[in-house]
């Protein structure tokens, strides 16, 4: 039974689905431009965009500077819900049974079956912002960072994997069907420095940013695509981070998926 | 039939669950649920077996085990030999599963789209893919229905139906587990999946076990029955060997109007005491159907004792009938329960 075949599950749903539902692909081409939209009001009612440089400490445009966020912020929050709140939405619709009765570790079904969906809305959503990069940055820097981005969204994707799976393993363990991942998902984002740096947010507030992977993916996703030239070492570091966080996070999530798994087989709560 | 290979095996399995009762708005108290009592039973390759039983007998919960999906707290189960617990990737992959007809696949994608998409869960691609799901939209009649390229939410019950079993045969896996497969479904619905499944398992070999209330259901579709009641196996044999156990009683129904003023219950219990038998009532479309069950020798008797009963409690007698014995009479005398259809 090869891992192809699960990719490929996952690559055809999504696209059944955009394909299906014409509402759906147009949110899903609009949402990127809402979100920076909101993202940009809430700042500017907080101050100007040169209070904003002046609070950050660097000279960055702020609206190349929240493309990067709502890019960042968006996929986390897609890739949390694709991962951990696909076992609610298989739970509503009944076919939770279904796809753990396919011959793989369900953790794996549900991790590896969402990579292509969050390689397709990572390039969708970034070809998006394309051209407004390119509109500020001009063509050679603009195409850098785009890139840069995308790397970086790559890098930070395997953490999150991770830390989405263990949210995954806490769902199915609960007989709970309520949609807790609404309201948890934008907490994490903000801790994440998604809307404003972390380094900005409280004390306490920062120490749990540290240990959120998608702090490293923004702020990795941030200084070396769109702050300008950091220093190589700073980006080693922050890549390292994220391989090490996704190590991590990985490791535990596949335990505690199993652990997960089995205490939903003992209590009959695979439904 | 011991000669033929056993397909599924079940051994003293049991299981129970953790339930809460509510008290107030932060109080629960914790109880414990006994689904299963120690059941076991052999289902031998290429036949329909039927485990009957009224809601919450464990037959779900035998399912469920058995598609690798629960955990028993003690028991051993095995598909074609191999373990459901210790093998569960190997079981996975010999069997077809359907728990609920009208559930379970994704409501904006097409039939067609949901079965490829199951089919590639279940690691089929390509040309082998497209071949097998068109081919299974053609077997289930869902092509000719139109329903292949509809939306599932779409789909009628029937249809619905239909691609859940689709669903099952993807990887043509040689056992078929179906858990209330005709629930819900039409007249015409129930008959031509009932046929669908004898057709599986008399001509492609497969074994097919189903979950059933329906004795009717029962009667004329499964090789062999087990019936289970709260947790235990109460007997395991074919149709007929199942009502060789009744060979003893005469099944007497009487169908009448009942005044509005008579409650089941109370009829039930004059019934009882006037004829000596054990009395069933049943309520129908039309009035409620009496089924006593009568010695033979005593029929006529039995037969006068209970009209001048019903006479006596103002009822409107509408037919008489001495019938041959029926699964609803096996399970009636092994349970004393009142039968289920």
């Amino acid at each position: 039974m090869s891992f192809k075949t699960l990719v490929k599950a996952s690559f055809a749903q999504t696209i059944y689905f955009l394909k299906n539902v014409k509402a759906m692909l147009i949110t899903f081409l609009l949402w990127p431009y809402l979100m920076l939209g909101l993202i940009l009001g809430a700042g500017l009612m907080f101050g100007s965009t040169a209070s904003f440089k002046q609070n950050i400490g660097l000279n960055v445009d702020p609206i190349v500077f929240f493309i990067a966020s709502s890019v960042v912020a968006l996929i986390s929050i897609s890739l949390m819900w694709g991962v951990a709140g696909s076992v609610l939405e298989l739970r509503w619709i009944g076919a939770l049974p279904y796809v753990i009765l396919a011959p793989h570790r369900f953790s794996i079904t549900l991790v590896v079956s969402y990579i292509p969906n969050y390689l397709l809305i990572a390039s969708l959503q970034i070809l998006e912002f394309a051209p407004l990069i390119i509109l500020i940055e001009g063509l050679e820097i603009g195409l850098l960072k785009i890139a840069i981005l995308f790397l970086a969204l790559i890098v930070g994707m395997l953490p999150l994997m991770g830390f989405a799976a263990l949210f995954a393993s806490f769902l199915i363990s609960i007989k709970e069907e309520s949609n807790i991942l609404a309201w948890l998902n934008p907490i994490i984002l903000l801790f994440s420095g998604a809307f404003y740096p972390a380094y900005l947010l409280p004390r306490w507030a920062q120490f749990i940013s540290w240990l959120l992977p998608s702090t490293y993916t923004i702020e990795l996703a941030r200084l070396s695509a769109l702050i300008g030239a950091p220093k190589l070492s700073t980006i080693t570091f922050m890549i390292g981070v994220l391989l090490g966080m996704a190590l991590v996070y990985n490791s535990i999530a596949s335990a505690l998926m199993g652990a997960g798994e089995r205490k939903a087989l003992r209590e009959g709560i695979i439904e | 039939m011991s000669n033929r290979n056993i397909a599924i095996e079940t051994v003293s399995l049991v299981k129970t669950y953790t339930a809460y009762d509510r008290i107030g708005f932060f109080k629960r108290v914790k109880k414990r649920v006994k689904a299963l009592c120690g059941v076991s039973f052999k289902v031998y390759e290429g036949e329909v077996f039927g485990l009957l039983g009224p809601n919450g007998a464990g037959k779900t919960t035998t399912v469920k085990i058995l598609s690798t999906l629960l955990l028993p707290d003690s028991g051993d189960a095995y598909i074609l030999g191999h373990h459901v617990i210790h093998e569960a990737t190997k079981v996975r992959k010999l069997i077809g599963v359907s728990l609920s007809v009208e559930r379970g696949f994704f409501w904006k994608l097409t039939g067609k789209e949901n079965l490829k998409y199951f089919g590639m869960l279940y690691g089929l691609d390509g040309q082998e893919l497209e071949q097998r799901v068109n081919e299974l939209l053609e077997m289930l009649g869902l092509e000719e229905l139109g329903a292949s390229n509809k939306l599932y939410e779409e789909y009628s019950l029937g249809m619905k139906a239909r691609l859940s079993i689709a669903r099952t045969l993807l990887t043509d896996p040689p056992v078929l587990i179906l858990d209330e497969p005709t629930l819900g479904l039409d007249p015409p619905s129930a008959r031509c999946l009932r046929e669908m499944l004898v057709q599986l398992a008399h001509e492609k070999g497969k074994t097919v076990l189903i979950t059933t209330h329906n004795m009717f259901e029962a009667e004329i579709i499964c090789d062999r029955v087990a019936i289970i009641d709260k947790g235990q196996i109460l007997a395991v044999d074919t149709v007929d060997g199942l009502k060789r156990r009744v060979a003893d009683v005469v099944p007497l129904e009487i169908t009448v109007y009942l005044p509005a003023q008579t409650s089941i219950e109370h009829l039930t219990r004059i019934l009882k005491r006037d004829t000596n038998c054990p009395v069933k009532i049943f309520p129908e479309e039309k009035g409620h159907r009496i089924k006593i069950l009568s010695s033979p020798d005593e029929v006529d008797e039995t037969t006068s004792r209970a009209l001048k009963s019903l006479y006596d409690q103002k009822c409107n007698v509408r037919k008489v009938e001495v019938k041959q014995p029926s699964l609803e009479d096996v399970f009636i005398k092994l349970t004393g329960k009142t039968g289920f259809r």
